[in-house]
């Protein structure tokens, strides 16, 4: 991502993505909102369990763009928030970020309608690259 | 314990601690532990439920903690304050989570509980009824013991 180049974040009307973060560690919350701050991404607000991150997606609907979620939290899992977004608003773009690579996991995921799912440790240029992809669809 | 649980934590140890830190490391011999474990000062604990159960416990000193949460978040971290436990406390969350997709692929099914991080002096987990294989991996930053104890139901 050189300095001269579009940030992955903007929409290329002068406007930029707006994000929820949903994930059980701050340390995680952190390193991803730094990682599409610099992209220029707005972060919307952030969830540490499954039960907040729902009610922020429905209190933040429709401004909400892009959706990172984490399977292993407490309250409720990734899985099941997934499932209640999409139950709430079957448009909702969001990708999980665990990890947890399991293939009947992330097969699980992509059928509750999940665009996407990347596996931890994060890598910078592979969580934006592929929040690109979701977001161009 | 069988042995084959071992070696995927074995693995993702070194693989994720390379990765994330970006640190040469080296695992030492294992060892068979079959009363209360003491903990050093630090420990992440991390359940396993399904077909499999038990628990991992990843154990190190504060100062081996600190150095690895200021490496992780690229800046110094001089206490073992929120933002350093969750750090660690996700250090333990890939390392888990990556062995158990590779015991997944091997035909085990289970799922992991959210992990939980502990500290302080003199502090001891018995949970006894299960035999631990530690396996120590030296670090320039200190050594973490990998600590799994886990049977089948
Ligand atoms: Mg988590």
């Amino acid at each position: 991502m050189s300095d001269n180049k579009t940030p992955v974040g903007s929409k290329g009307d002068g406007t930029f993505f707006k994000a929820l973060i949903i994930d059980d560690s701050v340390f995680v919350v952190k390193q991803l909102s730094q990682i599409l701050q610099s992209e220029k991404f707005e972060i919307l607000g952030s969830a540490n369990d499954g039960i907040e991150g729902f009610e922020k997606y429905k209190e933040l609907h429709p401004n909400v763009d892009i959706v990172t979620l984490d399977i292993t939290m407490p309250k409720m899992d990734g899985i099941s928030t997934l499932e209640k977004i999409i139950e709430f608003d079957k448009n909702a773009k969001i990708i999980m970020i665990s990890a947890l690579g399991k293939e009947d996991l992330v097969k699980k995921a992509l059928i509750s309608g999940a665009k996407n799912y990347i596996v931890k440790p994060l890598d910078r240029d592979k969580v934006l690259s592929r929040i690109e992809t979701v977001l161009k669809k | 314990m069988r042995v084959e649980y071992i070696n995927p934590f074995v693995e993702s140890s070194v693989s994720v601690i390379r990765e994330t830190l970006g640190v040469e490391v080296k695992r030492e011999q294992i060892t068979l532990k079959s009363k209360a474990v003491p903990i050093l000062d630090v420990a992440v604990i991390v359940g396993l439920v399904g077909q499999v159960e038990g628990r991992v416990l990843f154990d190190m000193k504060r100062e081996t903690a600190l150095k690895i949460a200021s490496n992780m978040n690229g800046e110094k971290i001089s206490e073992f304050d929120e933002l350093a436990k969750a750090t660690i406390t996700e250090l333990g969350n890939m390392i888990t989570g990556r062995a158990v997709t590779k015991l997944s692929e091997m035909g085990y099914k289970f799922d992991v509980t959210p992990p939980a991080v502990f500290s302080g002096q003199n502090m001891e987990i018995s949970d006894s009824e299960i035999e631990a294989l530690i396996v120590p991996i030296e670090t320039p930053m200190g050594r973490i013991e990998i600590n799994v104890a886990l049977r089948e139901k």
